[in-house]
């Protein structure tokens, strides 16, 4: 029984502790991972997942324990050594050159290059580990002109030909549609055909029972169990992950709407580069109502959030919010007439990160006379008004002093949906509001969505999760190319049918091709 | 003969053995660096302490390079500087426009903007208000004192305003474009100087002013009232950065441009008024300068002030009353390096030296306060 002593043990990581000013993140931990063996690491955030494997990649040093790679004691000098000898990681943050191609990114730093580097040469090779793992990337393109879905393949393209044995991928779907989720993992279970090992972080259930062989529960640093894919099941994992059973079932009761609160006309907008993102796109939402919007990402969704709270400029085009035309007002004249935003980059854009928890609660309030004492700010005041949001909703954090940037996700969107929602707005902005985030935090977020929508407020739910936007919308809209491709009451077309819609297929193509099928 | 050539063959191996086992020794050494989450205050004071005393350590061995005993040297510093009532009016004059100048680059800093142009700030503000005084009309002291004040702070502005205006409408570096209008101020400066205000004995500088134009002294050596209005400017600073809207925009703009943006906070206003604001206090300095010590406009008026603001500014970071302390202690190296100069025959670069030291080694620090380093042996 004993798995320490087997040989194909590529990994082995023994009593790993690790604290962070007094906080443990991992405790006693053990790990093993074998060849060709796909092992999910399955827990919450802040489980510590990511954290025991930077301490098999040496990013961070173990405070107690040992890691043996191949049977020999690891004992790294610094972060790129595990690389050299073996082991890979394909962080949730890629770490590629955006100005370079892709062939200079997979060739960058690689231990064989020479002074004169034969670049028909390294194609060459290149070319047969792409037709090994049934890669389809243009070598010559720009790494930062590519699809999110393809810079990660190449990121794990840069591991394979460096000749990783074992690959450690932290949350590599967060950031894809179903479509390339898909195809990641069969690039990635091909991969473990061929001997390696692969560490895959995650927690989606699904992705576990699609791909893992094994699967390591971690619960608050602590190693739950390790378990085989085929003695299990997701109500058990749910169990272990959670520490209780989650039901995810969401009410809709019949609400009374309100007609044409929100009127897009004709919309233009372009996108960072330039192009046009979002194209000639109209439709109204009422309130009391939730529109879903569905969509591979880069479709135009987050330039249509912004363009709809003042963050982008319209080109063309009007938006009308309770009959107002709002298209060109700035987003504090937004904020004041009641457009709330909750954006889907919330470390970068929906706090000033290094600013404190308070200040960033406060973020959307200061201006308003109650927090006023003459020519000053009454900060006690503003205090108050943050620590009695931060009690309503449930925010953990040590200090309100504490900057908003060392909350873990889960607390930092309770933190800002949190001052959204205190705000009473009448239009919210949803982009991507549970991406990343453990099952708890993840149903208070949609709670507090379909609160609002109960409420009589109209609400704009862009996701990439389908158990969401099923879940939540009254209306679903599939955004193509800037435009819908089809808008329809949730529950008129099968998640097959959105899913052609997404590629481009309009609502009569999509139904007729599934009746064929 | 044989004998005593292989005892000294032997010997010459020993000791390139011993000196093999030491160069194969500091080569086993390697630099562990794992990244912090965050540091505490405490921790960071600490670093910048030491980062001073390695500063100090450094400059010591340049010292004694210099054929002086460094303690001694340091001794004199202090002696000079805060030994007598002399000594310390003259390091509290040294310290006004150091106050005004680390105040102006803190606050673009604050806002993640560099200000490196606060000496060409200095001598265009002080231009200015020469100007006032050559030109216009002698009014009452109160009167001419408020006038020259706000002609040295608009001056600093609009000169801050160039490179505020470059960088908003044409995304240019502020870096480059503050550093190098400081030369174009220094040579407006120099026009003037070298030609319509030229001095009677045909020295580059202005007559003296009148009385109306000079800063009261407070009756204390040559300290003058530029400190009292450095001082309370400290005070509103403070009062503007963290109790006011504006204050919390600007903090909110120089922690996030982005989260500044969706907070429905102007940001391109704010930077514009940050570059003003930097530029009117370094413009102070200048007024502070002309008005309060020299009396008359020259090329001499700042050693170099502006630049010894930013390491005032980095030392102190955000914090205005904490940049007095740092203005206070650089201008205690000034006045000592002075004193040296003349009571040591050390060169009068040392001055310069210790303050790029102490620059250096702060930078060096922030290594320190991102990473935690540890020195192992490996194989």
């Amino acid at each position: 029984m004993s798995e320490i002593k087997n040989n194909s043990n590529l990994v082995l990581m023994k009593n790993i502790s690790k604290s962070f000013y007094g906080n443990k993140v991992n405790t006693d931990v053990e790990f093993t991972l074998e060849k060709g063996e796909i092992h999910a690491l399955l827990g919450e955030n802040g489980a510590g997942k990511t954290t025991l494997m930077n301490m098999l990649t040496g990013v961070y040093f173990p405070d107690d324990g040992e890691i043996y790679f191949k049977g020999k004691k690891l004992n790294f000098k610094f972060p790129g050594n595990a690389l050299q000898i073996g082991i890979g990681m394909v962080h949730q943050r890629f770490s590629l050159v955006g100005n370079l191609t892709v062939l200079e990114n997979l060739i960058l730093g690689h231990p064989d290059n020479k002074f004169v580097i034969n670049i028909p040469e390294k194609k060459k090779l290149i070319k047969t580990y792409m037709d090994q793992f049934n890669f389809q990337i243009d070598m010559d393109a720009i790494v930062g002109e590519l699809p999110i879905g393809v810079r990660q393949k190449v990121e794990i393209l840069k591991m394979l030909v460096r000749e990783v044995d074992v690959l450690i991928v932290d949350e590599p779907t967060t950031v894809l549609t179903k479509q390339e989720a898909d195809n990641l993992m069969e690039i990635l279970k091909s991969i473990a055909k061929t001997g390696k090992g692969i560490i895959f972080i995650t927690h989606k259930m699904s992705e576990v029972f699609q791909i893992a062989d094994k699967i390591t529960v971690l619960r608050k640093g602590l190693k739950i169990a390790t378990v085989d894919k085929n003695d299990t099941n997701p109500r058990k994992l749910a169990k272990m992950m959670v520490g209780k059973e989650s039901e995810i079932t969401f009410e809709r009761p019949k609400v009374e709407t309100k007609p044409g609160v929100v009127k897009i006309q004709n919309l233009f907008v372009n996108s960072d580069k330039g192009i046009l993102a979002v194209n000639d796109l109209s439709f109204e939402l009422a309130g009391g109502e939730i529109i879903g919007i569905a969509g591979v990402s880069g479709n135009g969704q987050v330039e249509l959030a912004d363009a709809l709270t003042g963050n982008r400029d319209v080109i063309r085009g009007k938006i009308l919010f309770k009959d107002d035309d709002i298209t060109n007002d700035t987003p504090v004249k937004r904020i004041d007439k009641g457009v709330s935003y909750v954006p889907g980059d919330r470390i970068h854009v929906g706090v000033a990160g290094n600013q404190s928890v308070w200040e960033n609660i406060i973020m959307k309030v200061y201006r308003l006379p109650r927090f006023k004492q003459g020519i000053l700010l009454n900060n006690k005041k503003l205090k108050e008004y943050a620590e009695k949001i931060i009690k309503k909703y449930n925010i953990f954090l040590p200090s309100i002093n504490l900057p908003a940037l060392l909350l873990s996700g889960g607390n930092l969107q309770k933190l800002i949906i949190g001052r959204e929602m205190e705000r009473d707005c009448d239009l919210y902005v949803f982009v991507y509001p549970t991406r990343g985030l453990d099952v708890g935090a993840t149903e208070f977020v949609r709670n507090a969505i379909l609160q609002l929508r109960n409420q009589g407020k109209a609400v704009i739910l862009i996701s990439g999760d389908f158990d969401e936007i099923f879940g939540l919308s009254d209306r679903i809209a599939v955004m193509y190319e800037g435009n819908f491709t089809g808008i329809f009451d949730n529950g008129v077309h099968s998640l097959e049918e959105i899913g052609l819609m997404m590629s481009g297929c309009s609502e009569e193509q999509a139904v007729k091709e599934m009746s064929n099928a | 003969m044989l004998k005593i050539k292989t005892l000294i063959v032997g010997l010459l191996k020993k000791i390139a053995h011993f000196f093999h086992n030491i160069y194969c020794y500091f080569k086993s050494l390697r630099i562990k660096l794992e990244q912090k989450e965050r540091v505490s205050k405490r921790e960071e004071l600490i670093i910048t302490l030491s980062a001073i005393g390695i500063a100090f350590v450094l400059s010591g061995i340049f010292i004694a390079l210099n054929g002086v005993n460094p303690f001694v040297a340091l001794w004199k510093v202090i002696v000079s500087a805060l030994g007598s009532p002399y000594g310390i009016s003259e390091t509290l004059v040294k310290a006004i426009p150091l106050i005004f100048t680390g105040l102006a680059v803190a606050i673009a800093l604050n806002s993640k903007l560099w200000n490196i142009g606060a000496e060409g700030q200095l001598f265009f503000g002080a231009t200015l208000a020469t100007a006032f005084i050559i030109y216009g009309p002698v009014l009452p002291k109160p009167l001419e004192i408020t006038v020259l004040i706000a002609l040295g702070a608009i001056g600093g502005a609009l000169w801050a305003g160039i490179p505020a205006i470059l960088k908003i409408k044409f995304k240019m570096n502020e870096v480059i474009s503050t550093l190098l209008l400081n030369y174009v101020a220094i040579n407006i400066a120099d026009y003037f100087l070298f030609g319509p205000w030229k001095g009677k004995d045909n020295f580059p500088y202005t007559p003296e002013f009148p009385p109306e134009a000079k800063f009261s002294r407070i009756g204390f050596g040559r300290v003058h009232a530029g400190l009292i209005l450095a001082l309370v400017l400290v005070v509103l600073l403070y009062i503007l950065i963290y109790h006011t809207k504006t204050g919390y925009k600007l903090r909110m703009t120089g922690s996030s441009l982005k989260a500044a943006k969706y907070a429905g906070i102007n940001i391109k206003k704010m930077m514009f008024m940050v570059f003003l604001l930097s530029g009117a206090l370094a413009g102070l300095a200048g007024v502070s300068q002309i008005c309060g010590i020299e009396y008359k406009l020259h090329q001499h008026i700042s050693t170099g002030y502006g630049y010894t603001g930013i390491i005032v500014a980095w030392l102190a970071r955000t914090n205005p009353f904490i940049i007095v302390i740092f203005a206070i202690f650089l201008s205690i190296l000034l006045k000592g390096a002075d004193s040296l100069q003349i009571a040591m025959r050390l060169p009068a670069s040392v001055g310069v030296v210790m303050q790029a030291l102490i620059l250096f080694a702060i930078l060096g620090s922030e290594l320190f306060k991102n990473y935690n380093v540890k020195l192992i042996r490996g194989k």
